[in-house]
């Protein structure tokens, strides 16, 4: 029976869904019949570009994702990676990134707060502790033309996210804030999670093959379903246009989180003391409805839900919305029906839920079945019956691509006053210190950091008590590269990411990527999609130094399409890369302090005049365009495992990557972080010497260091007591601009003085 | 045997493992109760109490308000009253303040307020580094600053309402009773931002009761136990200490409140 054309537009239309004709039309075909709402909005959610990554698939597949430490890679909640041997205990790292672009510009507090509130779920559903979180962040320009919106949002999404992951007990690990015009109608808020768990604990998101031989329920546990965040993935796979969307942004909770959190760490420690079998996955993107349809499917088996069962906060929801809609803090589990009991009891009764927060609580909503439909019933009828693989079989689009790239040329001449153009940079909004955002972060909680944001390159925690094993984590992306090279905006973003880990002395053991970008629709996005995933693969295939010939694997990810404004402008591409490394003994852990005067400055990377993109441009030449650094996989590879040598072997005492600013920068935020030390450098007024921002090290070193250093190395400078960052015929008062560079961030976007 | 002390989770607290490790690690054992274990918690034959910081029950009504009526209280209640040690740390102590066991001149009675940061120009939450000293009345009575010493501690705060307000009347007892309190890295007092950090009363860090042995401290020592902990960029002797001897996990500035009750548990 071939379906009327308009008849499925009516349904698109009157449902609000986001599915094409096309897709509506294959639907149909499907289940030989005009699909129930429940299955319209089920699939329109399974087939959305947040669920299926129906135009990214194929490409997401040229990843490198394998290496020896891999236990877990793309495809669960999150990736799992070996990480240290503890005891006799072995121990995984858990990490997730995700973002949660749109419900943040709608609305911002709630929309970071529910970003922070989902990745962490992605991370616990492995049967992890949730030990730190980051957030890679991209605002308008709070000086520009939307200056007062993008100002707005910038403070929103910091409240968010210090609500949230400070009430939660999730340490922040900093992350990065960029402001750039290209986001001016469209920000970014992108989340990162990581977890420690026993290797042997590791939970994964189906039903096990035991529920083949015995009976198996679903249990959902949290916050009572209501209407919250009906249609979030599929509006997180659309235009944002304002009007759109506000009902879809969901409301968290990180009070019920946390109490959810200690009670799933009693349930997981019940069933795995009773031997059972069991799978636990988070509800995320379509809420029950997606849930349930892919832990059966995933599983091989069939399920049926019912929906009176289901816990609700709003009595009469239409079966739709009480499956799919989005309300936060809820967890699934399949179990055993003989232990069901058990489960419910630790969240109803040991941890009082039904108390603590109104109408919440765990409770049998579903039954596993041998045969493999898909089946939710509602008072009684039939609200949905599909094959279960049907449902997360997805759908793929091989979108055209073609380059539409703009080439500017860099500018003749190259002027160069290092007194005045270095505090021109340092007190612009792109070279100012991040330390108003972090403020507000509580990075402590757990009482197991070791480096807070601003004090070095990454952040660094003991993840195992007792265990000296030290983790670090960074995240980078760099828009303007991106912008004028969107392969090397992918590259960099690796690189960088992995500098700033290697520069604590951290071995990187796996990356995660979250690839923001405009409409997959235009084929010039698509371009720079293609090139940014080729840039991230080809600096991962340089970058692995676990064990020899492997990559740097990506373990996690996501994709964000439709990062653009009504008007269809797109944001610059932005591949935003974190990298997690190990530091075997965490009492070796170098930070961007300097320590003693006397000491040399090893640079570690010869400077190229390569400036595309670079701050020396945007603030003191006013120019966008250039060249921009090119990604020197071997150079980067051998730098780095030297760097880790080194600290390995204590004998670096400081130590900061170069990137934004260059060199000069590079060395003025060491005297910056510092108590009262400066740096001379050997150079005069050498605009590619000082500014470039070829990738590199500044590393503070003892004298005796000098005749041993390899051929990418040269002494560049000497740490001085004068607290001064001078060079051949210039100097910059450091501690006489230290505070404005401090406070510049809080002046602008909090207190919104002079704009 | 070591002396047994329990740190009480409230739905919502989120500092009750370091605590208890903190404990742990000082020569005492630290156990963690559920708010609704009274019976275990009663019986634990627990030497002194820990209330642990966090956000228990959401800051509902005021930060520490409903968890001062749960009935776990009435058992740490009963205990601080018969001179058993009690410690609350940031949410822990608006809980002390809000069961009125701090300032505690008429225990019971609620005579103070932890209310939310002065700063200029910024409002919520707040974390950083701050410097603060053991005034010496408070070494001498409190147990838990028996090692405190007098010279500057730094040590990390979190929290958006941590500003201790008394009644002008009760300034003088307040005064007295204001044990810790802000100061520069040399020692200097600190009344103003940013050295007092939020606007409290007498640059009050932490308040005793009369007797000494209730102690609500806004800053978190158990996130300073170690060396580790310490920031490389920190100023005075424990920054010093710190860059020399980089991030080991020798003692840090936060271990001195629970190496002290150890010490006051062994003597007594």
């Amino acid at each position: 029976m071939t379906p009327d054309r308009n008849e499925l537009q009516t349904e698109i239309r009157n449902r609000g869904l986001a599915m094409t004709v096309d897709e509506a039309e294959r639907l149909h075909g499907i289940f030989g019949r005009m699909p129930s709402p429940l299955e319209f909005h089920l699939f329109d959610i399974m087939w959305s570009e947040h669920c299926s990554y129906k135009s990214s698939r194929k490409l997401l597949k040229t990843l490198p994702t394998r290496a020896s430490q891999v236990v877990i890679g793309p495809g669960e909640d999150a990736g799992v990676v070996r990480f240290c041997t503890h005891q006799g205990t072995d121990y995984d790292i858990v990490v997730a990134h995700e973002s949660h672009n749109h419900p943040s510009q709608v609305l911002p507090v709630e929309g970071a707060a529910t970003g922070v509130g989902g990745i962490v779920r992605d991370v616990y559903c492995m049967g992890a502790d949730v030990i730190g979180s980051l957030d890679l962040l991209r605002f308008g320009d709070p000086l520009g033309r939307y200056g007062e919106r993008c100002r707005g949002i910038a403070r929103g999404v910091v409240e968010g996210i210090w609500q949230y992951g400070n009430a939660l007990g999730v340490p922040n690990l900093g992350g990065d804030t960029e402001f750039h015009p290209g986001y001016d109608d469209n920000c970014l808020v992108n989340v990162v999670a990581l977890g420690i768990v026993r290797h042997d604990r590791v939970v994964h998101s189906y039903v096990p093959v035991e529920a083949r031989q015995e009976p198996y329920v679903f249990i959902l546990t949290g916050k009572p379903t209501d209407d919250t965040g009906f249609g979030g993935a599929t509006f997180a796979s659309a235009d944002l246009d304002g009007e759109l969307g506000m009902k879809s942004v969901q409301v968290a909770d990180p009070f019920l989180k946390r109490i959810l959190a200690q009670a799933n760490l009693d349930v997981l420690d019940y069933l795995f003391e009773t031997g059972v079998a069991f799978g636990f996955k988070d509800l995320g993107a379509g809420g029950i409805a997606c849930v349930t349809s892919e832990m059966a499917a995933h599983g091989g088996l069939g399920i049926h839900v019912n929906l009176d069962d289901v816990p609700v906060s709003i009595p009469g929801l239409p079966p739709e919305v009480a499956a799919c809609s989005e309300t936060q803090e809820r967890f699934g589990f399949a179990v055993p029906a003989k232990v069901a009991g058990g489960v419910l009891a630790i969240y109803n009764e040991k941890y009082e839920l039904p108390r603590l927060f109104p109408g919440a609580r765990a409770a049998v909503i579903g039954h596993f079945t041998q045969d493999p439909v898909y089946r939710v019933t509602h008072c009684g009828t039939e609200a949905a019956c599909a094959p279960a693989e049907a449902i997360t079989e997805g759908v793929f689009y091989d979108r055209p691509h073609a380059p539409a790239e703009v080439s500017i040329p860099d500018p003749v001449e190259l002027p160069c006053s290092p007194g005045k153009d270095i505090p021109e940079m340092l007190l612009s909004v792109g070279g100012c210190s991040r330390g108003a955002v972090w403020s507000y972060y509580d990075s402590e909680v757990r009482g197991a950091t070791v480096l807070r944001p601003g004090e070095a390159d990454s952040c660094v925690i003991l993840p195992v008590p007792g265990c000296p094993a030290g983790l670090a984590v960074s995240g980078d992306g760099n828009p303007w590269y991106g912008e004028l090279d969107p392969f090397l905006g992918g590259a960099h973003a690796v690189a960088e990411a992995v500098r700033n880990v290697v520069s604590v002395g951290a071995v990187p053991l796996c990356a995660t990527d979250c690839l923001n970008y405009g409409s997959p629709e235009s084929p010039a996005v698509m371009h720079q999609f293609h090139r940014g995933i080729e840039g991230i693969a080809d600096a991962c295939r340089h970058l692995g130094f676990v064990e020899p010939g492997e990559p740097l694997p990506i373990v996690s990810g996501n994709v964000s399409f439709y990062n653009q404004s009504s008007s269809g402008r797109s944001i610059p591409p932005s591949p935003i890369v974190a990298v997690f490394g190990r530091i075997d003994d965490c009492s070796t852990a170098v930070d961007m302090v300097l320590k003693k005067p006397g000491n040399i400055i090893v640079l570690l990377g010869h400077r190229h005049p390569e400036f595309g993109g670079s701050l020396y441009y945007r603030k003191v030449l006013g120019h966008a365009g250039g060249r921009v650094p090119l990604f020197r996989g071997p150079l980067e590879a051998e730098m780095a495992r030297w760097v880790i040598g080194k600290v390995r072997s204590r004998e670096v005492s400081g130590s900061h990557d170069i990137s934004t600013g260059g060199l000069a920068l590079s060395a003025a935020e060491m005297v910056l972080a510092s108590t009262g030390l400066g740096i001379a450098l050997n150079a005069g007024a050498d605009p590619v010497q000082l500014y470039s921002e070829t990738p590199g090290y500044l590393l503070e070193m003892d004298p005796s260091c000098e005749g041993s250093l390899p051929g990418f190395a040269e002494v560049v400078g000497r740490v001085t007591h004068d607290g001064m960052l001078s060079g051949n015929g210039w100097s910059v008062d450091i501690q006489g601009i230290r505070e404005r560079w401090a406070d510049l961030l809080a002046s602008i976007v909090w207190r919104e003085e002079g704009v | 045997m070591k002396p047994r002390v329990a740190v009480v989770r409230f739905p919502g607290s989120n500092c009750e493992y370091e605590t208890a490790r903190a404990l742990d690690a000082c020569g005492m054992q630290g156990v963690i109760f559920n708010w609704n274990e009274l019976s275990g918690a009663a019986g634990s034959g627990s030497c002194a109490w820990v209330l642990p910081g966090g956000f228990s029950f959401q800051d509902r009504v005021r930060a520490g308000a409903v968890a001062a009526r749960e009935r776990i209280m009435d058992v740490v209640y009963g205990d601080a009253v018969s001179g058993k040690p009690v410690l609350g740390i940031c949410n822990g102590a608006q809980i002390l303040v809000e069961s009125g066991l701090v300032p505690g001149w008429r225990p019971g009675a609620v005579e103070a307020s932890l209310s939310g940061n002065l700063a200029p120009g910024r409002t919520g939450y707040l974390s950083r580094w701050v410097f603060l000293r053991a005034v010496r009345g408070g070494v001498d009575k409190c147990p838990w600053l028996t090692d405190a010493g007098e010279a500057p501690i730094p040590l990390p705060i979190a929290h958006a309402e941590g500003r201790f307000v008394f009644r002008p009347a009760d300034e003088a007892q307040a005064l007295e009773m204001s044990v810790l309190r802000y100061c520069s890295p040399e020692g200097a007092p600190a009344l103003d931002w940013p050295l007092n950090p939020n606007g409290s009363s007498f640059g009050a860090a932490g308040i005793m009761n009369p007797g000494g042995n209730v102690l609500a401290m806004m800053p978190h020592p158990e996130r300073a136990l170690n060396l580790h902990h310490v920031p490389p960029n920190l100023p005075g002797p424990w920054g010093e200490l710190r860059r020399n001897r980089g991030p080991v996990s020798d003692p840090g500035p936060g271990a001195s409140f629970f190496t002290g009750l150890a010490r006051y548990l062994e003597v007594r």
